[in-house]
């Protein structure tokens, strides 16, 4: 009795001294503590042809629905949903949004309170934040045993610009990109939080930076995608359809600007211009041959290819706002948008 | 008494489970707020040293260097000097883009000029029309320790604030002396970047390195992985008034070799000297011993490259070598490039004299028309007596004075015809680049024909020499198969195989899967026989074809061959064709003592040739079928050859695809092996 006594005394000694401390900040182990029940793995399709059949979800309510990426491991009937301490149940898809890779799906189990992430808690972070990724990568964790957990620091928050193969991926929101090799198979549909506990986003798929072909490894910002997880959940969420040819439409050319840019030979041929043809806006403007166009509406132009594409996009009444290169200086210069004949 | 002692004993147990319980709460309390303080010190740091960062646009420029494909994204550079200089990583610039663009961190936009790229530490310099810059903080470089936070920066994501990646410094003095090494995720979204410490100061210029490569692409394959690499910023500013100049700066070369191949446990025995190489100049010699460099002692291969790795061509260096008992100590300049070396040729071709002893001078057997010989005059029998100051006592000693010295190179030559000395003067030319039309084979006596035995085993040659001294070699067609069973060879030996004369040797490498024994037997006897050629045919262990393993057999099968047989060391020569040829090239580098032709059709050299040596005399003849598609890739072998200043031909198979030479081309082959002695 006297043992258990002094032991209470001492406990009760050491959590005074503790806890005012961990009020002020909660460390990675106790983040990573809390976390882990939230976490869970996900099997269904795939299996053949180098294509994983696993995933990780975050639940994100008491009654079991788990947000994850929208992927081929979801294309099946019933998928499997494995909870950190190892409880097999049965999930359906309750709904998805292919712009932005999510899915929802809802465990087929009643009576169910789980511990979960409240989508409104989620904060936001600048670069240099350290964070933990929790995740289903690589199915590492086999048997009943939690998820895998990475640490790093928050790289930049940026315009997601990647792809998938040659792909263009359709998401082209806001992303934190991080400096821990999150973004491996199965990941996607894990999560990135502050060491300190905080959710800050949903770990997508494998993906490419378009812009230097090297693989990324990013978290998409809970707030990009809390609406439409509570539409999916509610049931009100309807899908908008976008067609390709307004992501890329060709209502004008350079030439309908007066302009004629030397012939499209390489893949990245700068866009350079031969002549300008009298009489037209980029006669008034008083561009010469020679100039170089490098920016069209504050959009780098890296080749002929990308000015025809920034040009496309214009619409009659707009003004065109371009930077050329004229020997070492840059020139800002703007042009009007004029309605063309016939259209 | 027990209860007590029982007592005691738990309760010290508990206590320490307490006080355990204790630290571990403490420890994690303290932890979080040492975490909470690092990442506010990661921030700090970064924001610090972020007015440095720019960001680097590039227009236009190649889709792909090699294998690697460029991206099209912004790039990061570091601001060196308020009026405009900003350092990047080389790799940035790899597509050779048309036009570079910068972007200051408040958002002004300029057009760059590319100043100079720095080829060692693979830095390149650009200059913005811009003032008033604030340019980074170099950390001092003897204060980074292995084990420091190392902060990671790039300006590719977003223009407002950095991109960061957190690590540690891993280590100092990476690919020789060049870089420091860093676990934070390094690559294209922040090479050129810096990698800061945590008070900002800048460590270094973040880069692709690579302990194998040397391009501009090299080293990116390790992008992300935890191995990244930096050039030290004070390194960076040392050589900045260099690279201000507008030149490239090039790795400096001494132009040695080392004997053997171990870095770590060799001792920096000097093994070449490359002819007019700045160790040439200053006398180093083969099997010198390095010291010191720059009064550092040094005892393995690997501490040499250490402090050479690091210099640029230009830079000197103070380096002693022992010889026998002498230190001798020399200053050298460093060079960008080492000139191939180019062999002097005087064009005539030396009588092969019976073995045994031989009287002074060289007969010649045949003059080159419109060579420096045929211009002074000479013609064939007469003997060529003198060469500069030197007494000439054999056709070896003149083939090493006269490739010892360049084409153009003028000197005197006495020669001996019908009993009279005549001294020329004359100027040596290049080795000509082609076959002569036509040449009389060099007469060998038939002697009086032993009786060969065909059925005798070669194997267990110790107890044999006697044997076979006493039968004579084998001749005619017959395979044999070597001592350990797995490989074997076929050869031909001319029927009349004379031993007082020597024969040149042709090494047949078949293409994989088939050992074309019957075709190349049966275009070449006559040759063989005509100009005393042996025939050495190793056959691959496996059906698919050689593999490098192979190398030792075919060296030793001809060492078997060059013992048995009376052959003249100048005139081993390499044939082969197709997909044989990789590994034909293979020999012909690895074994230069052994191997001095290569004769192959339709197959282009695929990797970097050693440079020209003349202590390793290589002569090349390459044919290739004009429809044969890789006819643009001998072209381009005869081409790297040539730069090289190897002697190569090249023979157009008019109107063929990929098939072996006709007897016409063969009958040239044969033509050009009788001249490989040529001198």
């Amino acid at each position: 009795m006297r043992i258990q006594f002094a032991t209470r005394m001492l406990l009760a000694v050491a959590m005074l001294t503790a806890a005012p401390r961990m009020l002020t900040a909660q460390g990675a182990g106790d983040t990573i503590k809390s976390v882990m029940p939230r976490m869970v793995k996900i099997f269904g399709a795939g299996g053949i042809r180098q294509l994983h059949a696993y995933g990780t979800g975050t639940l994100v309510s008491a009654e079991g629905h788990i947000i994850t990426v929208w992927s081929h491991v979801l294309d099946t009937d019933e998928v499997t949903v494995v909870l950190a301490n190892g409880r097999r149940l049965e999930a359906k898809v309750l709904g998805a949004e292919p712009q932005l890779d999510l899915a929802v799906i809802k465990l087929q189990e009643d009576d169910l309170d789980l511990p979960f992430f409240d989508l409104a808690d989620a904060a936001s972070a600048s670069p240099g934040t350290r964070i933990l990724g929790f995740s289903n990568m690589f199915k590492v964790a086999t048997g009943d045993e939690p998820v895998s957990v990475l640490h790093g620091v928050i790289s930049a928050r940026t315009k997601l610009t990647a792809r998938r193969g040659a792909y263009q991926v359709p998401y082209d929101g806001d992303v934190y990109v991080v400096d821990a090799i999150t973004n491996n198979p199965g990941a996607g549909g894990g999560i990135i939080t502050s060491v300190d506990g905080k959710l800050l986003g949903m770990i997508g798929k494998e993906l490419r930076n378009a812009k230097s072909n090297t693989w990324i490894n990013y978290a998409v910002p809970i707030p990009e995608i809390r609406k439409v997880v509570g539409e999916i959940i509610s049931g009100q969420y309807v899908r908008e359809e976008k067609s390709d040819e307004e992501d890329n439409p060709e209502r004008y050319n350079p030439y309908d600007f007066g302009l004629v840019m030397i012939p499209d030979v390489l893949y990245r041929t700068p866009a350079y211009i031969t002549s300008v043809v009298p009489g037209t806006p980029a006669a008034e403007a008083k561009i010469q041959p020679d100039d170089l166009i490098v920016f069209a509406n504050d959009e780098l132009i890296q080749s002929n290819r990308m000015l025809k594409r920034e040009l496309g996009r214009l619409e009659a009444g707009d003004t065109l706002r371009i930077i050329v290169k004229r020997g070492t200086t840059l020139v800002n210069l703007e042009l009007p948008v004029q309605k063309k004949p016939g259209s | 008494m027990q209860f007590s002692i029982k007592y005691r004993r738990s309760l010290f147990g508990f206590s320490l489970f307490v006080c355990a319980a204790l630290a571990t709460e403490n420890a994690i309390a303290a932890d979080a707020k040492t975490e909470a303080l690092e990442e506010q010190a990661f921030k700090q740091a970064a924001a610090l040293a972020a007015e440095s960062v720019v960001r680097v646009q590039t227009i236009g420029g190649i889709d792909r260097v090699g294998q690697v494909l460029t991206g099209t994204g912004p790039t990061t550079g570091v601001v060196v000097s308020a009026d405009g200089y900003i350092i990047s990583s080389a790799f940035n610039f790899a597509s050779k883009p048309a036009s570079v663009l910068v972007r200051l961190p408040d958002g002004r936009r300029f057009s760059a000029e590319t100043v100079a790229t720095d080829r060692l530490k693979m830095l390149t310099l650009l200059k913005i029309d811009a003032k008033g810059l604030i340019p980074a903080i170099a950390a001092k470089k003897d204060s980074v320790k292995v084990g420091q936070w190392a902060v990671a920066m790039g300006r590719t994501f977003s223009l407002e604030y950095p991109s960061i990646s957190v690590g540690i410094v891993s280590a100092l003095n990476r690919i020789w002396g060049k870089a420091v090494q860093t676990d934070a995720k390094i690559s294209p979204v922040n090479y050129g970047g810096p990698l800061v410490n945590i008070e900002g100061k800048t460590l270094g210029i973040l880069v692709p390195l690579s302990t194998r490569g040397n391009g501009e692409t090299a080293g990116v394959e390790w992008y992300d992985s935890g191995i990244g690499f930096a050039i030290p910023m004070q390194d960076v500013y040392t050589t900045l008034d260099r690279l201000k100049a507008g030149k490239d700066l090039q790795p400096g070369l001494m132009g040695i070799n080392f004997r053997g191949r171990d870095l770590l446990g060799g001792k920096p025995i000097i093994d070449r000297v490359r002819t007019e190489s700045p160790a040439d100049k200053v006398g180093f010699k083969s099997g010198d011993l390095i010291v010191t460099v720059n009064g550092k002692p040094v005892r393995r291969q690997a501490e040499v490259k250490q402090v050479l790795g690091s210099l640029y061509s230009g830079d000197t260096v103070k380096i002693a070598v022992k010889r026998d008992d002498k230190t001798i100590e020399q200053e050298l300049t460093l060079v960008a490039e080492l000139v191939a070396y180019e062999s002097g040729f005087l064009g005539i071709l030396p009588k092969r004299e019976p073995t045994g002893p031989a009287m002074a001078g060289v007969e010649v057997r045949h003059v080159f028309p419109d060579s420096p010989a045929a211009k002074a005059g000479l013609k064939a029998r007469d003997r060529i007596m003198r060469f500069g100051e030197t007494d000439i006592t054999d056709s070896q000693s003149l083939l090493s004075l006269v490739s010892r010295l360049r084409p153009k190179e003028k000197t005197s030559l006495v020669f001996r015809r019908d009993d009279k000395e005549q001294t020329v003067q004359l100027e040596l030319a290049s080795i000509p680049n082609d076959v002569p039309a036509e040449l009389t084979s060099s007469f060998i006596p038939v002697v009086k024909e032993d009786d060969a035995e065909d059925d005798k085993e070669p194997a267990d040659k110790d107890n044999n020499a006697d044997a076979d001294a006493e039968e004579g070699p084998k001749t005619g067609r017959f395979n044999v198969k070597m001592p350990n069973g797995e490989h074997s060879y076929w050869a031909y030996v001319p029927a009349d195989y004379n031993p007082e004369y020597e024969y040149a040797v042709m090494v047949w490498i078949h293409p994989s899967g088939d050992t074309m024994e019957a075709t190349v037997f049966k275009q070449w006897q006559a040759i063989c026989d005509r100009r005393g050629i042996i025939i050495l045919g190793p056959k691959a262990q496996q059906l698919s074809g050689f593999t490098p393993n192979d190398a030792e057999f075919v060296k030793d099968a001809l060492e078997q061959m060059t013992e048995k047989y009376s052959i003249d060391a100048n005139r081993v020569f390499l044939h082969t064709y197709s997909n044989g040829g990789k590994f034909t090239y293979q020999l012909a580098f690895k074994y230069r003592e052994q191997f001095h032709g290569v004769a192959a059709a339709a197959a282009p050299l695929r990797t970097r040739p050693p440079e020209n040596d003349p202590d390793y005399r290589m002569q090349f003849h390459l044919l290739c079928g004009d429809k044969d598609s890789l006819f643009r890739n001998v072209q381009q072998t005869v081409g790297g050859l040539k730069r090289l200043k190897y002697p190569v031909n090249l023979t157009t198979m008019k109107g063929r695809a990929r098939k072996y030479p006709a007897e016409e081309e063969t009958e040239e082959i044969g033509r050009w092996a009788d001249g490989l002695d040529r001198i």
